[in-house]
């Protein structure tokens, strides 16, 4: 009875932070409907997003907050940080300025969340080379200097979306199975769902997810 | 999205909110900014007296501030609305800001999500109200849920 597509046995908590119009709530949108959305209003607070993935043979639902770039919204969007397993950091390697506020972004995140949360920097926009305006070597150095994961992303073109999501579960995964990441902590970020028979109610809060049918 | 009207703020949150809004209420300079904070935390918050002050609040900052504000506070009156359980209330503000930005799916989605659960909890209320017999109506709930999957 459980079993079905969308029965998961982790929940992982993401947030998705930057500068506004760096492209955060296109990313979401092309990791969860494979579309990308040339014309996108600012985010107003927050946006929500999920889709279940497979890591190491487990099904686990990513839960992710998109928050607000924009500055007006940010005494409240630092809420959502709290409990995050995972934070993608984007800049747009096309605007200069959205790579030197990674540090304030960085040291927020660091204040918010806790040791084991995963940071992956996302260059976002890399379809645009002939605009770049931050190169890839700098950002690589950045990110290593930092312990950050890295890629270049587009969100236009899907590029390398789906490693960057992907990338920060394995991590989180991996920090469970070493016991780095106390699954009772209450931020951890991450719910463990033993799966049972007869957890209906896991799967009716499960209907609007298309996100599993793509088989 | 579901998560968007069941996730609730922490209480420590609320009151970091609340103690800046009333200080600058004792100080007579209310900002908008400290206003919509205050607003926002009070409508992510668990309890029904708590939401009812947010969007008080929040329909105070509607009616005398700028397009940009005016754009947020219809969003986060619908979530209060929503929360509620008034839900026509709720897709007045989503259908009047769909209106002006037909496109906007962050609002087409709260809309549908807002849809969804007065679909949902209609059918839950016939199901009881057919049942009859009150004990009969649990087990019509959960063969409607069971049918469902
Ligand atoms: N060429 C190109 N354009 C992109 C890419 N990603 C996003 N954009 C465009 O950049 C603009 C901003 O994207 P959003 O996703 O709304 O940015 P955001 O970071 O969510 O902005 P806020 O919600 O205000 O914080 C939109 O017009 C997108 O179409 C990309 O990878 N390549
Ligand atoms: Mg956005």
């Amino acid at each position: 009875m459980s079993g079905g597509p969308y029965s998961y046995s982790y929940i992982f908590k993401y947030i998705i932070i930057g500068d506004m119009g760096v492209g955060k709530s296109c990313l979401l949108h092309q990791f969860t409907e494979k579309k990308f959305m040339a014309d996108c209003p600012h985010t107003i607070g927050v946006e929500f997003g999920t889709r279940i993935i497979e890591v190491s043979g487990q099904k686990i639902k990513l839960q992710i907050w998109d928050t607000a770039g924009q500055e007006r919204f940010r005494a409240v969007t630092r809420s959502y940080y709290r409990g995050a397993a995972g934070a993608l950091m984007v800049y747009d390697i096309t605007r200069r300025s959205t790579y030197n506020h990674l540090s304030s972004w960085l040291t927020d995140t660091r204040n918010l969340t806790n040791p084991s949360t995963v940071i992956f920097l996302i260059g976002n926009k890399c379809d645009l080379d002939g605009q770049r305006d931050v190169t890839y070597e700098e950002a690589k150095q950045f990110a290593e200097e930092n312990g950050l994961m890295f890629v270049e992303a587009s969100a236009k073109t899907g590029e390398r979306v789906e490693e960057a999501f992907l990338e920060t579960a394995k991590k989180i995964f991996q920090s469970i199975q070493d016991g780095r990441l106390d699954l009772n902590a209450a931020e951890s970020g991450v719910q463990h769902k033993p799966s049972q028979t007869g957890r209906t109610t896991l799967s009716n809060d499960q209907q609007p997810n298309k996100d599993t049918c793509s088989c | 999205m579901d998560e968007i009207l069941d996730e609730v703020g922490s209480p420590e949150e609320l009151k970091k909110f609340e103690a800046i809004y009333n200080q600058q209420l004792e100080e007579h300079s209310v900002t908008t900014d400290a206003t919509f904070n205050y607003a926002w935390s009070l409508v992510r918050s668990r309890y029904a007296a708590d939401i009812r002050k947010g969007i008080c609040l929040l329909e105070t900052i509607f009616n005398e501030d700028r397009e940009q504000t005016r754009r947020d506070c219809v969003y986060y009156l619908a979530i209060g609305y929503a929360k509620l359980k008034e839900y026509s209330k709720a897709l007045q503000y989503t259908k009047a800001f769909l209106n002006l930005e037909p496109a906007n799916l962050q609002v087409q989605s709260l809309d549908s999500t807002i849809r969804k659960r007065m679909e949902k909890e209609g059918l839950i209320g016939m199901a009881l109200a057919g049942g009859a017999v009150l004990a009969l109506g649990g087990l019509v709930t959960l063969g409607l849920a069971l049918s469902k999957k």
